[in-house]
């Protein structure tokens, strides 16, 4: 990486001129925070005593014999606090805005997990909190919003455009263009101008580091290949780059959705729906049409549905570092059910993305070889959008139920 | 000199100072937006900024995103924006037309292709997430006589100041406040002296804009900028009472 946050061709900063001094002094404190022993000290404390790590690698038994090929390893970021990777990076960022002196934060998020991260972090560094979320996103992942404002944190519905992801993005960099005084901007992902796709990716890489001691201790090797879910690829960046110069394979998932038109996916590789494009304040492979309009998304999954990625990732996939594939609606669901059957372990559907990756492939692969599955986060968030999606009659009992309750109390 | 400049200059000899109105290419759809583009310009606009929609417009607020979603549901082009407007140019050779747009649609197009179809009839053009750091991009644009118009924010180091001062031409575009476009909640007394901060660096004609709503804003830039540019204020207007609300817009805003 040079000077302006490039990667190769991507990344780099397109930022509206008023944000311009902001930027440069997060760049610059972030410089500063990262050579101080201090602070890095601090992340790593709060990392282990209010997030929990370092999480386990926990071995697959049963799916493994299930499909006699590659060993089945899991990387568990669901036993987060808060029950994602989302927390390693919101655990940084905070430490990082009170460092400058900030006494407020804004965040945009799409499943909410990185909403109610920044908003646990909130309460417990005493920063104001305002989460930006997309009002189709609320709509599905309204317990996450119910959590964010327990937490103390004021949760913006944003209504322009799609009502997803981006435009939650959009709207945070507005209010940052206004409010850059007295408030950092916490990104959730691995996205945005220098020095966030750098700096979210830092913070992650805590899951790939740990991995590799893991990962020696319990089979004496580096794994074979490392699957992550990319929607902004935050996990994946976490997890793949400690491992970039080794010679594990690293693999994407990304949103397959429910088909290959435009709008039915969020796939940001393999399909020429995306090219590379300057949006939102950096260079990436952008979802976009002949004009250049950046397209709508789908995914079951709330936190996969972003029309960029990572320019770390489109970067390291071009020079094939990281190879990317992706899984449709219907084997995220399959993958859900394997996972919880034979394992005992609810993934979120995000993480669903990478185990249907995973498992496909290691039924290809021979009993030397050892495989590692990024789970991003828990499925428990998940719980109405799966049960809709079984199919699940009871679920739907127990809410009319619940609601005639609440009328008469 | 570009023309940009000179135009402004000849134009300011006899006028207090200049207004800069603006256009959401395809809001509320192609041909109306056209038909307000020719209004102001009959109404003697000096220079008319024609924004082509993009999905993400980060650096405006609520009245012109909306307009924008609005718009590209007409699925406007941008080269037959350009068309349009370069006709528009032509046809109206009192008044200069400039272009705004985000950079990705532009990119899309290309830059040795924007060049080429910008040459002939448009003076100028405003994009709002190019910082000067990546003028480099511009080259095509350089070797013609469109100007790139960069934005001075108050909050700007001299050093950075002058860094853009001395690579623009046509014109400056002074953001009056921190903030995205449309919010109306600053006054604008405090801009003179941000003015005169600008003015030390540049002989360029300075235009002011964000937040300018009416004749009262404009009387504060009065002697200090040569521009007034009044963008949401307009979309507003229409938005309350359709083309006679652009009119009387115009009316009190002119000098
Ligand atoms: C559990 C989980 N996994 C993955 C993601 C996708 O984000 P990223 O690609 O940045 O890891 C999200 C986003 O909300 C998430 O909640």
């Amino acid at each position: 990486m040079n000077d302006e946050g490039r990667f190769g061709q991507y990344g780099g900063s397109f930022i509206p001129e008023i944000l311009y001094s902001s930027q440069q002094q997060l760049l610059r404190a972030y410089r500063e925070a990262m050579a101080d022993s201090n602070f890095v000290n601090l992340v790593r404390s709060e990392m282990q005593h209010f997030s929990g790590r370092p999480t386990p690698l926990t071995f697959c038994a049963n799916l493994t014999r299930q499909l006699g090929g590659a060993q089945i390893f899991l990387k568990r970021e669901d036993l987060n606090h808060s029950g994602a990777h989302k927390m390693n990076n919101v655990i940084g960022q905070g430490l990082l805005a009170k460092r400058m002196g900030k006494p407020r934060v804004i965040a945009e998020t799409g499943a909410g997990q990185h909403g109610v991260a920044s908003a646990l972090v909130s309460a417990r560094l005493g920063l104001d909190c305002t989460v930006y979320m997309g009002a189709h996103d609320i709509e599905r992942q309204y317990p996450n919003v119910f959590w964010m404002k327990q937490l103390g944190a004021k949760v913006i519905p944003v209504t322009t455009g799609a009502a997803t992801l981006k435009d939650a993005l959009d709207e945070a960099l507005r209010d940052w263009s206004s409010s850059y005084e007295d408030t950092h901007y916490l990104i959730g992902t691995s996205c945005g101008c220098a020095p966030y796709p750098e700096m979210v990716a830092g913070f992650q890489s805590v899951i790939g580091e740990e991995v590799k001691d893991q990962s020696l201790e319990q089979f004496n090797k580096y794994p074979d290949r490392i699957y992550a879910c990319v929607g902004g690829g935050s996990n994946a960046c976490g997890i793949f780059l400690p491992f970039v110069n080794e010679s594990s394979e690293l693999i994407g998932v990304e949103a397959g959705g429910r088909g290959d038109a435009p709008g039915d996916h969020a796939m940001r590789f393999n399909t020429d729906q995306a090219r590379f494009g300057i949006a939102q304040g950096f260079a990436t492979k952008f979802l976009q049409d002949e004009q250049g309009q950046l397209l709508p998304t789908h995914s079951i999954s709330a936190g996969l549905d972003y029309v960029g990625v990572s320019p770390i990732l489109a970067d390291l996939e071009e020079n094939g570092k990281v190879r990317m594939t992706s899984a449709s609606d219907d084997e995220v669901m399959e993958a859900f059910t394997l996972l919880t059957r034979y394992e005992g372990i609810i993934p979120a559907l995000e993480s669903s993305h990478a185990v249907a990756g995973g498992l496909r492939e290691a039924a290809t692969m021979n009993p030397e070889e050892s495989i590692v599955i990024s789970v991003s986060g828990r499925g428990d968030k998940d719980i109405f959008n799966i049960a809709k999606a079984l199919n699940d009659k009871p679920f739907n009992a127990f809410l009319e139920t619940y609601l005639k309750q609440s009328e008469v109390a | 000199m570009s023309s940009l400049q000179q135009y402004i200059e000849n134009e300011r000899e006899a006028k207090s100072h200049l207004l800069m109105t603006h256009v959401v290419y395809g809001y509320p759809t192609i041909d109306k937006s056209l038909e307000i583009m020719q209004l102001m310009l009959d109404q003697g606009v000096e220079l008319l900024e024609v924004q082509f929609p993009f999905s993400d417009p980060v650096a405006d607020g609520p009245t012109i995103t909306t307009a924008c979603h609005y718009a590209l549901q007409q699925e406007p082009e941008l080269t037959q924006c350009i068309h349009a407007i370069s006709e528009l140019a032509q046809n109206n050779p009192a008044s200069r037309v400039l272009l705004m747009s985000y950079l990705n649609p532009l990119l899309q197009l290309g830059f040795a292709n924007l060049a080429s179809q910008l040459a002939e009839n448009i003076a100028g053009i405003i994009i709002p997430d190019l910082p000067i750091d990546h003028a480099s991009m511009l080259k095509p644009i350089h070797s013609t006589d469109v100007s790139p118009i960069w934005l001075i924010t108050p909050d700007m180091t001299d050093q950075r100041i002058r860094h853009i001062t001395e690579q623009a031409s046509g014109m400056l575009y002074c953001v009056s406040r921190s903030g995205v476009t449309g919010q109306t909640d600053a006054t604008m007394s405090g801009v003179q002296q941000y003015l005169a901060r600008v003015r030390q660096f540049t002989t360029l004609p300075l235009g002011v804009g964000f937040g300018i709503d009416s004749s009262e804003d404009i009387q504060h830039l009065k002697g200090h900028a040569d521009i007034a540019i009044a963008g949401s204020t307009f979309l507003n207007a229409f938005n309350r009472s359709g083309i006679s609300g652009i009119n009387s817009k115009l009316k009190a805003l002119s000098p």
